[in-house]
């Protein structure tokens, strides 16, 4: 019942131009694999519609040793399962894009939409911000870089201006092993109710650098800072890793839902921390 | 009879045209000028409607009439007689209290927003216990109580069995709401005709029951309401009652004189469609030192919501796996089935089978262990025999109980000594590839680790449970039969014309093979019509696992009638005795006389085409010798056979996360005779993920009345990544009464799953769970409680 004007942009700045026109009202659409639930629930009543699947500056995957990985919004979860670039210097990113929904959804969905779409348990957030990615947003006046740990504002709220989209991500060098863990009922074709990521580099035995990134625990995916010093400097014992994950555990107060309750969300961050640092050893 | 069609792995004749996606659905119906309804559900679960104002509603473009209470006839329908189209009283969230009919059905939903209702809240009860308790409020007043009815049956003497026993064991069981999930949702036309005669195009299992329904409620004769059956989108129980918007449809196609659609969206299905019923159940069991069962004594409260439905007689299946299930000297079963203010709740797979089923077999397992016995060797020795009749009063005729267990137990060994079967054992429907993901393979089978690598928080168990199932119908209406024709043309083409109702279950390949053999020709000789009303002879409808037995018995006589008309007219034209005659390849040959033979057809055309000639054309009724059970005692024979089953399931559990894995389900199932052999695996295979989401994921979670999970992802179906390797194994005892020997299969599969796995996951780490499903978060709990235990 809902009309809606729809755009189908060839280049960057023509989509850039039809945003700042309707000053934001209007829906961005990638995949369509949370969109367009969202409006046959009538969760959202887009005004219109642009459709950003022709613009090709948002197609990038590319890998430089000293800048790291660029890729564009529009990289489908299958492109990140396929891509022997991806495999090869990311492994984590094609194994968490594995791990979610089906082959059919995967053909569709985008990383960028994962993002923007700022779910709490969206599954590519927790990996690529223990990677450090930063994420590239542009408006047709302005291109900014932000960490993508200071992306996500709150369920579905994200810093994205109005007029302004997610043109791409950049990674840098791996650095450590990064394991993704997530935490679902199903094997597949399931939502995470927990889901862990974990970075550690290691040097001389000690731990050098850490990251612990959660999701589905908070309003937005949560990095946790003081487990990850607690292995920082450390030679990773199990004694240190069980530690660092009960910390981990104690500092988020995720909620209760139907999919679960608090206390069992806590459990399992302890568990899947633990495991997944072991992972990276 | 040389060409034995009977035993052979014949694929489903409908679907060639499902899978290239040409069957007519109850979705796919369009008729000319057809119109839309929507229909709006209560705000509150129980209130008065005090005011309603359709009026904007009425204005906007595109819709043609709102509905109201105002429009219901006077009459009440339903098993209960307790409901009505349109309620003035909501009972609960689900209750239909206006609808709208538009040109299209996004502009009757936004009608439905126009509306405007006022309510006068009335005290909710959403406990069963609340409902029962001094003084609650009536749900429905001219009910007297809302205790709709108490199931009470007994045999034997409980106390002399108590006395007798070494070993006694007591749990306490909670069972949840789940749904049947159909792939296609709820759906109906209705078109009334210028005679002012009814036709629905319908989804049912029950057509002939459903015309005397909707006569019923709508206040027209039988007589003028015709049911065209589409192709059924999964029923599994949902079509066996009929459901308010049925005659809603009705109603708005009488009101506008024009077609009315009304089809549910997934979100309404879980809302407004029939879910099973939640239980709490006491179970109290006991056994010699011997292992001989000595009695059992279960009682049931079973939450029946708003409206009773055919799923409150759920209770005596429930009881029949109770007293029947190995042989129980001493048994009671009681159950309350209650009205409160939530969802409603009807028939579904198994119909009570998988709830008693998991609590029986718990304790079965409870008892085994009790007494250090082997579990499998346990219900061996108290096992169901052959002939025998059961204190309930079943009579079991044929009985491959013990084989059943004896095969899982083969299983068992494979599983103890970590062997596993070849993965694409058959290339018919052998488990798929479903992705490559970071170069591992993922299978619809799930692949277990081999022992030495398995991590130590992971533990594995094996666990058993059978199952008794009615197996030759089951007789809850006065009648359990099955009409049948089988006519012959003058091609020697055969068209059978069955009462039944194909759901998808394979029931018209199955028949079509009894007539086939019967007969002597080919399954492609022959056509099965069994979708309409007005053409097909009468059958109670399609439930209890009676189609192969029921309506394969009356399509058997109706092809034996027809082959005595071919054999009459055949023994005239080549000069022989009727019994001399055998039918066979399209041809009737005299048997002992090589090459004295006559076409099929030819024997047609001479019987039609001259003056006083007859047509071929048989008829079969069959009515199995059963009983109604008796309404005080609950005794009685209410089925012809009984088939019986056992599964093994081999299970991982993570005991950081209490996740549980199936690795495998082994199943075997006495089936009688396999008519197709992989249609009864299919049945095997689709109940055993119907129990295997019962077990571990599935739960329509209600607060309040109201679901929290009306969709996909919260209401967790098993999917075919989470399917373990399905072994089945087809016991065949050849059932007396049976066509050929069979009984049915179509609700065994899942049955014993739940039960199980949850034996299963005993054995992995020593936990018993007793609410269903056994989530991740249960199962972590109940360790934590045993662990906590064990520290004090
Ligand atoms: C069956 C199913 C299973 C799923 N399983 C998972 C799962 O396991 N894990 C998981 O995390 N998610 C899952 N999802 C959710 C979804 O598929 C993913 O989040 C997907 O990556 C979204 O991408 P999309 O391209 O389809 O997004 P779209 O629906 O096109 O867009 C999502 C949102 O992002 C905005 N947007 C998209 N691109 C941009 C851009 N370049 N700049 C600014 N805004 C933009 C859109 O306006 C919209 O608000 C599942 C969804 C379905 C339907």
């Amino acid at each position: 019942m809902n009309s809606f004007d729809h755009f189908t942009p060839a280049t960057l700045t023509e989509a850039l131009s039809i945003l700042a026109e309707r000053n934001g009202n209007a829906s961005i659409i990638a995949g369509g694999t949370d969109l367009l639930l969202r409006v046959k629930n009538h969760i959202v009543k887009p005004a219109a519609v642009l459709n950003v699947k022709r613009v090709p500056e948002l197609r990038a995957l590319s890998f430089d040793s000293n800048e790291g990985l660029r890729v564009g919004a529009l990289t489908t979860l299958r492109d990140l399962t396929r891509s022997p670039l991806i495999r090869d210097c990311y492994p984590v990113l094609a194994s968490a894009a594995g791990l979610m929904a089906s082959e059919q959804i995967r053909s569709l969905a985008t990383l960028g939409g994962n993002l923007c779409n700022a779910s709490p348990s969206a599954d590519l957030a927790p990996p690529l911000i223990a990677l450090d990615a930063v994420a590239c947003l542009v408006s047709l006046s302005s291109e900014r870089q932000i960490p993508l740990a200071e992306f996500f504002t709150g369920p579905g709220r994200s810093v994205l201006q109005k007029g302004e989209l997610l043109k791409e991500i950049i990674v840098p060098p791996p650095q450590g092993k990064t394991a993704y863990l997530k935490h679902s009922p199903r094997a597949f074709m399931d939502i995470a109710i927990v889901g862990a990521a974990v970075r550690i580099q290691q040097q001389g035995g000690k731990c050098q650098q850490a990251r612990i990134v959660l999701g589905a625990v908070a309003p937005t995916p949560l990095r946790v800072r003081s487990g990850e010093e607690s292995l920082e400097g450390q030679t990773l014992t199990s004694e240190v890793i069980r530690q660092a994950a009960k910390i981990s555990a104690e500092s988020c107060s995720p909620i209760s839902d139907v999919r679960s309750a608090a206390w069992y969300r806590k459990r399992m961050v302890e568990v899947l921390v633990r495991r997944g640092i072991e992972a990276t050893l | 009879m040389t060409d034995a069609l009977i035993g052979q792995r014949v694929p489903k004749l409908d679907a060639p045209s499902k899978a290239a996606g040409k069957t007519i659905y109850g979705h796919d119906v369009r008729l000319p000028s057809m119109l839309h309804g929507r229909i709006l559900y209560s705000r509150y679960a129980h209130a008065k409607i005090i005011r309603m104002d359709t009026s904007r509603a009425e204005k906007l473009r595109g819709v043609k009439c709102v509905l109201t209470p105002k429009d219901n006839p006077p009459h009440r329908f339903g098993y209960g007689k307790d409901n009505k189209p349109f309620k003035d009283i909501a009972r609960s969230l689900r209750d239909e209290i206006a609808g709208v009919v538009a040109t299209d059905a996004d502009i009757a939903e936004e009608a439905l927003s126009l509306i405007e209702v006022d309510y006068e809240l009335l005290p909710n009860i959403f406990s069963p216990r609340e409902a029962l308790s001094e003084g609650a409020l009536l749900i429905h007043p001219e009910h007297k109580s809302n205790l709709f009815q108490r199931y009470n049956y007994s045999h034997g003497d409980l106390a002399q069995g108590e006395s007798e026993s070494a070993v006694v064991v007591e749990e306490k069981f909670l069972l949840p709401y789940v749904s049947h999930v159909c792939m296609e949702t709820s759906v109906v036309v209705a078109q009334f005709d210028h005679r002012d005669h009814l036709t629905l195009w319908s989804t049912t299992q029950i057509p002939f029951l459903l015309q005397r329904d909707l006569s019923e409620a709508l206040g027209i004769p039988g007589s003028n309401v015709r049911i065209i059956q589409t192709a059924v989108g999964g029923a599994f129980g949902r079509g066996l009652d009929i459901y308010p918007y049925e005659p809603i449809a009705a109603l708005m196609s009488r009101k506008t004189g024009q077609p009315v659609r009304v089809a549910f969206s997934r979100e309404e299905e879980f809302l407004a469609g029939p879910a099973r019923q939640p239980a709490e159940v006491t179970v109290r069991a006991g056994a010699k030192a011997d292992g001989t069962l000595t009695f059992r004594d279960a009682s049931c409260m079973l939450d029946i919501g708003a409206y009773v439905s055919w799923g409150t007689v759920t209770p005596l299946v429930m009881m029949e796996t109770t007293a029947s299930l190995y042989q129980v000297p001493h048994a009671r079963f009681t159950a309350d089935c209650v009205y409160t203010n939530n969802l409603i709740t009807g028939a579904m797979r198994g119909y009570g089978n998988p709830q008693s089923t998991f609590f029986i077999e718990t304790l079965m397992d409870r008892l085994a262990e009790a007494l250090k016995m082997d579990p499998v060797n346990f219900r061996i020795m108290n096992a169901n025999v052959p002939n025998s009749e059961t204190p309930q009063g079943l009579v079991i005729t044929s009985c491959g109980l013990k084989e059943c267990l004896e095969a899982v137990a083969a299983s068992a060994d494979s599983a103890r000594m970590n062997v596993y079967p070849e993965r694409s054992r058959r290339n018919e429907g052998g488990r798929l590839v479903l992705s490559e993901v970071e170069g591992m393979t993922v299978t619809a089978n799930i692949k277990p680790s081999p022992f030495n690598l398995q991590p130590p928080h992971i533990k594995r168990g094996i666990g058993f449970a059978s199952t008794l199932n009615v197996g030759g119908g089951a007789r809850i209406y006065r009648s359990d039969g099955c009409g049948a024709t089988v006519k012959v043309d003058d091609f020697g083409h055969v068209t059978l014309v069955t009462g039944s109702t194909e759901i998808g279950q394979g029931s018209e390949t199955a028949l079509a093979q009894i007539v086939a053999q019967t007969l002597g020709v080919k399954i492609e000789n022959i056509t099965v019509l069994n979708s309409d009303t007005d053409i097909k002879p009468w059958d109670v409808g399609v439930h209890a696992s009676r189609t192969t037995f029921i309506a394969g018995n009356a399509a058997y006589l109706a092809a034996v009638d027809a082959r005595n008309q071919i054999f009459e007219t055949a023994a005239q034209l080549l000069g022989v005795g009727v019994d001399q005659l055998s039918a066979s390849a399209g041809q009737v040959t005299v048997r002992d006389e090589a090459g004295k033979s006559i076409s099929l057809e030819q024997v047609a055309r001479r019987r039609h085409f001259k003056e006083g000639g007859k047509v071929i054309l048989g008829e079969g009724w069959y009515d199995p010798p059963t009983q109604l059970v008796d309404k005080d005692t609950y005794k009685g024979n209410i089925s012809a056979a009984y088939g019986f089953g056992a599964q093994m399931a081999e299970v991982e559990v993570d005991i950081e996360t209490g996740k549980v894995r199936v690795l495998r389900l082994a199943c075997a199932n006495d089936v009688g005779h396999a008519i197709n052999p992989m249609a009864v695996e299919g049945q095997i295979e689709g109940g055993a993920q119907m129990g295997l989401g019962y077990a571990l994921t599935e739960e329509l979670i209600v607060k309040d009345g109201k679901v929290l999970n009306p969709d996909l992802l919260d209401y967790r179906l098993f999917t075919s990544a989470d399917m373990p390797i399905i072994e089945t194994r087809i016991i065949e005892t050849d059932d007396p009464g049976g066509p050929f020997g069979a009984k049915g299969v179509g609700e065994m599969g899942g049955t014993p799953t739940a039960a199980a796995i949850a034996n299963a996951i005993y054995d992995a780490v020593g936990v018993r769970m007793t609410q269903l499903p056994m989530t991740p978060e249960r199962v972590l709990a109940a360790l934590d409680e045993k662990e906590k235990r064990a520290r004090v």
